[in-house]
């Protein structure tokens, strides 16, 4: 059986074999160099490998969805990853890894209070600058631009108070 | 005594331990998105107080003394925050009959203004930064501001008189734009606390943030502890403390500490509280305001002491003799850092993450203490701060506090949302901080210096390890049948099947 993994935005062909009678035992092809892999599942969202021909090196992680978009974060070591399994992602995930294409809609990813617009309509902007600043769970928090490009409209003004989801600037 | 506790979160939790342990049954309340939170299921009683926002809720005085009535408690516990320092809170609670485990309301009226304050600490011969000891009323004119900031020396802050968490403060490099920033100051003040007054200070170039725990009991006895160093601060928000301070030596630490005592005994001050102060470069120390309620960092200060300062907030309410030795409270045993973890995406400026926490696995061992408020099934909601807990090191000495608190925080798992695990884990890896080289504006400027790199810094290994578990993941998924019903979207067992079919 063959997977797609595209890891912070690398992508891997993985191939998973059962290897001899042992129930545990993988052979993984990774892009064509292939490894055995003692593989067991640990509760809902983990992950234990061991890997006897690399001195029995220990390996465990956790592949768990993020609450909202069901975008997957892998877990190793108090690090995390994004993981996206054959191509199956979801918009706000398209979104962040992919280089933003076209018209792209600045929404508010909680309830909250607009603090500050730092743009108006027809400023040139560029990837990553903030665009607005909006004050919730106690924090001011600055919405950036996904791409280099042209604010088209501000739909909002400081004082504004918004849901979860309301477009708040749009690039193109 | 029945402690309702005015809170919630990990300090709701941890107040309720603390009575657990004095043998006291507990009361918690909570509001429409908490019912499910681990306060409430470990208190002995919980009281619904309104709608998910603060305001309609943990805020609500007389909703929460309503509460107290209804389940008989006889002495309230504010946590920090929401009522911790309101002296109109406090003064219901008295009146209602009700012990309230802080200070007096008078004090907390007397440290809640920061000019006031100032005043008390001059009273008690404790140096301050420069600045204006009056509030600049709204309509001090913008030539008074002017001569007033001139005469104080740029570059300057201006800060709310009822300020805190960074709210209402304003730094100023030229006195171009000192009225803008008055003006900015103000409005935010006003907002955040309904008090337009802000006052000026000069800005210290480097300053560290030192700070000094104390107790005081309704007998005359102030007890001063070792320092805390929090300087490790982002945009004014404190993000790890540590005891002792690698700035403080004993001699420095003895002043500190007799300075601290002599505000508090000033104030007249009870209970606990924390009196903060900005060290120069030069060694010298200014006062900068108190905090009067038991603070998050606490538990850095109860690891190099072994004192529980929460049992003796209770016990100190009931009217007993503090019987600590001033020595002890003093002297630290070995050293302690705390980092507090938020549910945020350090990746995306900390933004909050909020949601369903799919999965915890809280770190543990030797010397390390986890101070939590959530357990895995509970949403981290909207509404509230998104400290979801405190993980605290303890060691012989910093070096091994550092590695053993990098040991945790790789063991720590949080699944379902982003949080600031591997912001820290990125942070205790940084040579300033190991060398303990850094002051209040240190973090912030990291942080500037940075182009964007993930704060999870992964090899190639990493990463490959990771999409093979992803891998083994999803073909486990795609083979265990029905019965193994994945709580996420089914598209893997679908595409699995039609590779199987090929």
């Amino acid at each position: 059986m063959t997977f797609e993994i595209e890891v912070n935005g690398r992508m891997r062909a993985v191939t998973i074999e059962r290897a001899g009678s042992m129930p545990a035992r993988f052979r993984v092809t990774v892009d064509g160099a292939s490894r055995l892999v003692d593989a067991q599942r640990v509760g809902d969202f983990g992950v234990s490998m061991l890997f006897p021909e690399s001195g029995d090196a220990s390996g465990a992680v956790q592949i768990a969805p993020l609450s909202g978009g069901g975008e997957l974060l892998g877990h190793i070591g108090g690090r995390t990853a994004r993981v996206v399994v054959n191509g199956q992602r979801t918009r706000r995930a398209g979104a962040d890894t992919v280089a933003a294409h076209g018209e792209q809609a600045i929404a508010a990813p909680m309830p909250g209070r607009v603090v500050r617009v730092l743009v108006g309509a027809g400023d040139a902007v560029q990837a990553r600058q903030p665009l607005v600043v909006v004050e919730a769970m106690k924090m001011e928090n600055e919405l950036r631009s996904p791409k280099a490009g042209r604010v088209k409209n501000v739909a909002v003004s400081a004082g504004t108070s918004v849901e979860a989801g309301r477009v708040l600037v749009v690039v193109e | 005594m029945k402690v309702l506790i005015a809170n919630r979160g990990e300090i709701a939790v941890r107040i309720i331990r603390a009575c657990r342990e004095l043998g006291l049954p507990t009361v918690a309340v909570y509001s429409d998105c908490d019912r499910g939170a681990r306060h409430v299921r470990d208190a002995d009683q919980a009281v619904h107080v309104g709608p998910s926002p603060a305001v309609e809720s943990y805020l609500r005085i007389d909703r929460l003394i309503d509460a107290a009535r209804r389940t008989g408690a006889d002495a309230v516990h504010p946590g920090y925050g929401f009522l911790a320092e309101n002296a109109a809170f406090a003064s219901a609670c008295r009146d209602a009959g009700l012990t309230f485990i802080g200070p007096s309301p008078d004090a907390i009226a007397l440290m809640g203004s920061k000019t006031a304050a100032r005043a008390v600490a001059m009273r008690a011969g404790v140096p301050v930064v420069p600045g204006t000891d009056a509030p600049l009323a709204s309509d001090t004119s913008d030539d008074e501001i002017a001569r007033a900031a001139a005469r104080i020396g740029y570059p300057v802050i201006v800060k709310a008189v009822a300020g805190g968490g960074g709210k209402g403060m304003r730094d100023v490099e030229y006195p171009a734009d000192l009225r803008d920033a008055v003006r900015t100051a103000r409005s935010e003040a006003g907002s955040a606390f309904g008090d337009t007054s802000v006052y000026l200070e000069r800005r210290l170039a480097r300053p560290r943030h030192v700070e000094v725990q104390l107790l005081g009991d309704h007998h005359g006895t102030v007890i001063p502890f070792v320092e805390r160093e929090c300087s490790i601060q982002r945009r004014h928000q404190k993000v790890v403390e540590e005891s002792p301070s690698l700035a403080v030596d004993a001699r420095l630490r003895e002043r500190i500490t007799r300075a601290a005592a002599a505000v508090a005994a000033s104030a007249g001050y009870t209970n606990a509280g924390t009196i903060e102060f900005l060290l120069d470069e030069d060694g010298s120390f200014y006062f900068l305001e108190m905090n009067a309620r038991l603070q998050v960092e606490h538990p850095v200060t109860e690891m190099v002491t072994s004192i529980d300062l929460v049992h003796w907030q209770i016990r100190i309410a009931r009217g007993e003799r503090l019987a600590i030795d001033p020595a002890r409270a003093a002297t630290p045993q070995g050293h302690a850092i705390e980092c507090r973890i938020y549910a945020e995406d350090p990746d995306e400026g900390f933004l909050p993450s909020p949601g369903l926490i799919r999965g915890v696995r809280a770190a543990s061992g030797p010397g390390i203490r986890n101070d939590g408020g959530v357990a895995s099934g509970y949403t981290v909601p909207v509404f509230y701060d998104s400290m979801i807990a405190k993980l605290i090191a303890w060691a012989e000495n910093r070096r091994e506090a550092v590695a053993r608190l990098s040991r945790a925080l790789a063991e720590y798992e949080v699944l379902g949302i982003r949080t600031t695990i591997p912001f820290f884990l990125w942070l205790v890896r940084q040579q300033e901080f190991l060398d303990g080289r850094f002051d209040t504006t240190y973090l912030d400027r990291l942080l500037a210096s940075r182009k964007g790199e993930s704060f999870s810094e992964l090899t190639d290994g990493d990463e490959e390890r990771l999409a093979i578990a992803a891998a083994l993941d999803a073909w486990f998924r795609a083979t265990a049948g029905p019965s193994a019903s994945a709580p996420r979207a089914g598209g893997w067992k679908s595409v699995a099947r039609e590779e199987a079919l090929r």
